[in-house]
């Protein structure tokens, strides 16, 4: 990563950097396995662009192939999975993340199936209550039924 | 009992429809861009064809186009002489390619059978294409004179489409 710093430098090439996007590092540089799982974990949670719903760490696009590998060299420098995740956001809106944040339309997507559930169960109990305290059906044959009578005078006869 | 049902039978089944609707005749792969209005990313990159290094800050107080294109993109072959010819007919106007994820032989060789106007840059690692939020290419921005983003374009431009999206960047 310092290799390819200076050779940036020495060819006078500057591209948009994290830190005048989403500030200063504020975690841990990570080396390693470590870094591969983090890598890993983070490309999991970024969408990407070119695909159909596919996150970055499943893509088999450039696109991806280099997102990916931005989101290790930021974990390399030591920003934080939030700084990471704000940082493809402010570039691709929250189109971008896998995960929707719980704010405006999207807040929707987490509300609303807790919402159909409670209704669900509010209409279920509600319906149980019902049948509970719902009057015994009556057994009681009706007197003046014709058809029983004439049953009970045949009866009667044979 | 069954009407408080229908009712809230009717309800979810307008919302859905609704949604459905709404998205009806949108671009799936279409991404709002959030830096309409916001500064464009500076950058430093080299030039593959002319050889000079361009910074898009020293391009404030003219109307820049930036158009993200590579030369395995086939649409992008569609796309660049309607580039080319504006270029030449709007000298005040800068436009900048810029390459990722190819190499400088195969860039050169695309601008010596199709032609060139302006400069080309290599962004090698993708990573100017990560800071516009570019999500295939070709993909353009438009920035207005103070170096605001005013317009992104998805596909290959018409000069219909580029003369509408740089007019946002001459207001």
């Amino acid at each position: 990563m310092i290799a390819t710093f200076f050779f940036l430098a020495l060819l006078q090439i500057k591209v948009p950097d994290a830190a005048a996007i989403v500030g200063q590092p504020q975690g841990v540089p990570l080396t390693g396995s470590q870094l591969e799982q983090r890598t890993m974990a983070i490309s999991a949670e970024l969408r990407c662009p070119v695909c159909q719903g596919l996150a970055i760490g499943d893509s088999p696009s450039i696109m991806a192939a280099n997102m990916k590998a931005q989101v290790r060299e930021l974990l390399e420098r030591g920003y934080t999975e939030e700084q990471i995740l704000s940082y493809f956001e402010k570039s691709y809106g929250q189109f971008v993340l896998l995960k929707p944040k719980f704010q405006g339309v999207n807040a929707l997507v987490w509300i609303l199936p807790i919402a159909v559930l409670a209704i669900g169960f509010v209409l279920v109990v509600s319906k149980a209550k019902k049948l509970e305290v719902a009057p015994a059906v009556k057994s009681e044959e009706p007197a003046d039924d014709p058809y029983l009578a004439r049953v009970r005078e045949m009866v009667d006869k044979s | 009992m069954n009407r408080t049902v229908l009712i809230i039978g009717i309800i979810i089944v307008a919302a859905i429809v609704f949604i459905l609707f709404a998205g009806l005749g949108k671009d799936p792969q279409h991404i709002d861009s959030p830096l309409i209005g916001k500064p464009a990313p500076p950058f430093t990159l080299k030039s593959v064809n002319t050889g000079e290094t361009i910074d898009l800050q020293s391009l404030r107080g003219k109307p820049v186009i930036v158009n993200f294109w590579a030369t395995w993109c086939v649409p992008c072959y569609e796309e660049h002489p309607t580039l080319v010819a504006n270029a030449r007919q709007l000298p005040n106007v800068q436009f900048i390619g810029v390459v990722f994820n190819d190499t400088e032989e195969k860039i050169n060789r695309f601008l010596a059978e199709r032609g060139s106007a302006y400069p080309t840059l290599l962004d090698a690692n993708g990573k100017t294409a990560i800071a516009y939020g570019v999500g295939g290419v070709p993909e353009t921005y438009f920035i207005n004179p103070a170096g605001t983003i005013v317009a992104k374009f998805e596909g290959p431009l018409s000069t219909e489409q580029l003369q509408e999206n740089l007019a946002k960047a001459l207001r």
